[in-house]
């Protein structure tokens, strides 16, 4: 009677045939880049990137994911849920030890989730929303009660997104100003040792990992190296072995990787998803019309900005979902994405809605702001001025400083139409619904529905969306939703952005989990 | 003024430079012949090197003709030379004319003014008054005059300073001329030259400041400018050199020839310097 989702065993035998593959050697010193240097180590209050290139070294999750996606178990051995979706057990791994020596229990899970993440996470409040309660029968089982089922909480148990924190060392704190923040206290591989402002983070191989043989390195060191083209050199002279989130820009990227030493990959960030777009004040100013929204979608020519801003680093948008999300079948392609962009269908829209071009070829004047983050977006930007004038939009671009083009953008709405990329994360729930649901339109509040766009059919959808248990219904109302948004087109996606990792081919064995840079290393070895 | 003619072209390379400046003028004038459309245009295959693909002097990453971005940009470089100046020297002469004639609180307190400008490094003030004012024309404009006016007022007071005094500036006063008419009709037109040898010099300063602003991405996104293609070819200098060289080559000359014209200048106005040589 109960539907049971079980089944890790694929991924552990996955594992241990890794083991057997081949002889890793343990021991050695890894190097990486860890740009820019981390604010604090506090990963349970902060999800800033450069502490998720560090902490989940240090701590844990409850599993990990693979590069299919497929949920590998770490803290917790298995998982069983209710066919209501609204209890998950939890069989919790035992002899784990923090690295104080004191025993990790369901009590530390129970603490990180409700005292923890759902209160001072930037994305916990809304990943265990749905969490009411935690029931700790045992030492070993943590059961969670729901208020809704929740399908997309079970993309946000890794150690970056959702690390397991020491209940003795916060219990009767402010978590947010506990002084482990920068002492950290995991159940990792690594044991955090030092921490030099300015140069370096030290980790040291943890004796006592639970996994018996794990890990094969001595240490880990992450360099903080403030210049580009210093990063680049260090890569190049082997001083740093792993370099990832675009540390090295595309353009040495692409040079090093001819060399036979040096290898680059994108693997690693699909749980990331980054998704380049435009967003369009969809209630005033000229792009209130979705038929202009869609013709400006049919004439880019995505493929272009792909291969001459990013280097060929990059996948053109077919929909609003990213194609990451094929992983768990929600991704369907749609009509309104060409990509190479069709010109001549575009002008044809437009003239077919009544939009005529005057003496100068003109139909409108529109601002396109820019996200104030490098150069490639700039270049984005003068792109697409080109060919929205090759349709008869004359375009002026608008490039402020950071804070000034949130507040016009998600403050004060003050835009017709604006350049940005936005994470989708590992599920859509978590970082698409942001984007177009009318509860989303939260004046003030950064990388939401800015476009106000607002369609209750859309919204009762995404309400299904994020509680429909049932796999193969979440898909047909993800294809609706798909469907819905390339008519209206609020958003127009331009391309998914590919990170590059670039790793020395010494290092290997760190490549094996969906988290990429955010993963822990436990596996990775050092080959003479 | 034909003595004066006389005296500048002795300066040979302040000829040469007079001709050079000619040159780039002629090409900024007739850059919508030359070039006749925009030069942010996606003209062709990215990357093209000089010659190739009907590009004389290559494309950049995007296509967009090289040649093409240097005449019009040879506009922008221009105008914002010249009005900045312009702007900087009519603030400078009044806040030095001012100071210099009236002197006392007056002098005190314009000077005082004049020395916070100073004191802020004028590249970094230009950048913060640009980022404040967001990229556009007209704030680009406005930094450049803002940071260059401190010195014209400096100079401007010195030479009232020390004219202020003359006897044929009393005898005015004698005449019962008002002190607006004293300072415009007799002091300002004798330390005309000093003001225009520096003035010259500052058109160069101007070029250079706008080319720096935006090479590092702060200049108006919509006009197309000599630093901003050097700013967006930088990062593939070592695959595409020459996305960044011939912008960089036509700063380098025309600076070089604002500066030795206004070298000749200096030789033809300040008759007491011509015998240095």
């Amino acid at each position: 009677m109960n539907n049971i989702f079980k089944g890790f065993l694929v991924a552990i035998a996955l594992m241990m045939s890794s083991f057997a593959a081949k002889a890793q050697e343990a021991g050695g010193t890894l190097a990486f880049l860890v740009q820019p240097e981390p604010p604090t180590l506090a990963s349970y209050v902060s999800t800033s990137g450069p502490i998720g290139l560090v902490m989940p070294k240090v701590y844990e999750g409850l599993f990990d994911y693979d590069n299919d996606g497929k949920m590998v178990p770490m803290l917790a051995e298995s998982y069983e849920m209710s066919a209501d979706g609204k209890t998950v057990t939890f069989k919790l791994r035992k002899n784990v030890r923090w690295h104080d020596g004191k025993p990790f229990t369901s009590a530390d899970v129970k603490f990180t989730i409700l005292e923890v993440l759902k209160k001072v996470h930037p994305r916990g409040p809304n990943s265990f929303r749905e969490v009411s309660r935690i029931d700790t029968p045992d030492d070993h089982t943590a059961i969670f009660h729901l208020d809704n089922p929740a399908p997309y909480m079970m993309r946000s148990f890794s150690a970056y997104e959702s690390p397991m924190v020491p209940m003795h060392l916060l219990e009767g704190q402010d978590v947010k100003s506990a002084s482990l923040a920068n002492n950290p206290v995991g159940t990792g591989p690594f044991k955090f040792v030092e921490w030099k402002k300015g140069q370096y983070i030290r980790l040291d191989k943890n004796e006592d990992y639970w996994q018996e043989g794990l890990p094969y390195l001595d240490r880990i060191v992450g360099r903080f190296i403030p210049d580009a083209s210093t990063r680049t050199a260090a890569m190049e002279n082997g001083e740093v072995m792993y370099a990832a989130y675009n540390a090295i820009p595309n353009i040495d990227a692409v040079r090093l990787k001819e060399r036979d030493d040096i290898g680059v990959t994108t693997d690693g960030y699909s749980m990331i998803n980054p998704m380049a777009l435009i967003e369009f004040n969809t209630i005033e100013g000229p792009f209130v019309d979705p038929a202009i929204r869609r013709a400006i979608s049919t004439a880019i020519d995505r493929r272009f900005m792909i291969d001459t801003i990013f280097f060929g680093y990059g996948k053109p948008a077919t929909s609003a979902l990213s194609s990451n999300f094929k992983a768990t079948n929600l991704h369907a392609a749609m009509p309104n994405y060409p990509e190479t962009g069709d010109v001549a269908a575009a002008n044809a829209m437009l003239d077919a809605a009544g939009y005529a071009k005057d003496a100068n070829g003109v139909r409108m004047r529109a601002v396109l702001d820019i996200i104030p983050y490098g150069e490639d977006w700039r270049r984005a930007g003068e792109y697409l001025k080109q060919v929205m004038g090759d349709i008869g939009i004359e375009v002026e671009l608008r490039y402020e400083d950071v804070p000034t083009w949130l507040k016009r953008v998600y403050h004060n709405y003050d835009f017709e139409m604006n350049i940005n990329y936005f994470y989708q994360l590992p599920d859509p729930v978590l970082g698409v619904h942001r984007h177009y649901g009318t509860n989303q339109i939260r004046q003030g509040t950064h990388f939401v529905n800015s476009s106000r766009y607002s369609n209750p059919e859309l919204d009762a959808l995404l309400d299904s969306g994020s509680k429909e248990p049932d796999a193969a219904k979440r898909t047909a109302t993800y294809k609706e939703v798909q469907e819905i948004l390339a008519q209206d087109m609020p958003v127009v996606n331009l391309f998914e952005l590919e990170f590059l990792t670039v790793y020395n081919t010494q290092l290997k064995g760190a490549y094996g989990s969906a988290m990429g840079a955010y993963g822990s290393f436990r596996e990775a070895w050092l080959d003479d | 003024m034909r003595d004066f003619w006389n005296r500048y072209k002795r300066n040979r390379s302040a000829v040469f430079g007079l001709v050079v400046i000619f040159l780039v003028i002629l090409m900024a004038a007739t850059a919508d012949l030359l070039y006749a459309f925009d030069p942010f245009r996606l003209a062709g295959k990215p990357l093209s090197s000089p010659g190739t693909n009907g590009f004389l002097l290559g494309s950049d990453s995007l296509g967009r003709d090289v040649a093409a971005g240097i005449v019009h940009g040879a506009k922008t470089s221009l105008l914002i030379g010249l009005v900045a100046t312009l702007v900087a020297v009519f603030i400078g002469i009044l806040f030095g004319a001012l100071a210099g004639y009236y002197g006392g609180q007056i002098d005190n307190i314009l000077m005082r003014v004049t020395e916070v400008f100073q004191t802020i490094p004028s590249f970094i003030f230009a950048i913060l008054l640009v980022a404040i004012l967001k990229p556009s024309i007209y704030s680009v404009v406005i930094a450049i005059s803002v940071v260059s006016w401190p010195g014209v007022a400096r100079l401007v007071r010195g030479e009232f300073l020390s004219l202020k005094n003359r006897e044929f500036v009393q005898a005015c006063h004698t005449l019962g001329m008002s002190d607006l008419r004293i300072m415009l009709r007799e002091i300002l037109p004798n330390c005309l030259s000093p003001i225009i040898v520096i003035g010259s010099l500052m058109i160069a300063t101007a070029i250079l400041i706008e080319s720096g602003l935006s090479f590092l991405g702060l200049g108006d996104p919509n006009i197309m400018s000599w630093g901003f293609q050097i700013g967006a070819g930088r990062t593939m200098l070592r695959s595409a050199w020459w996305v960044c060289t011939f912008p960089g080559v036509a700063i380098l000359i025309t600076v070089l020839a604002i500066n030795l014209v206004g070298e000749g200048l200096n030789d033809a106005l300040n008759p007491r310097l011509r015998e240095r040589n």
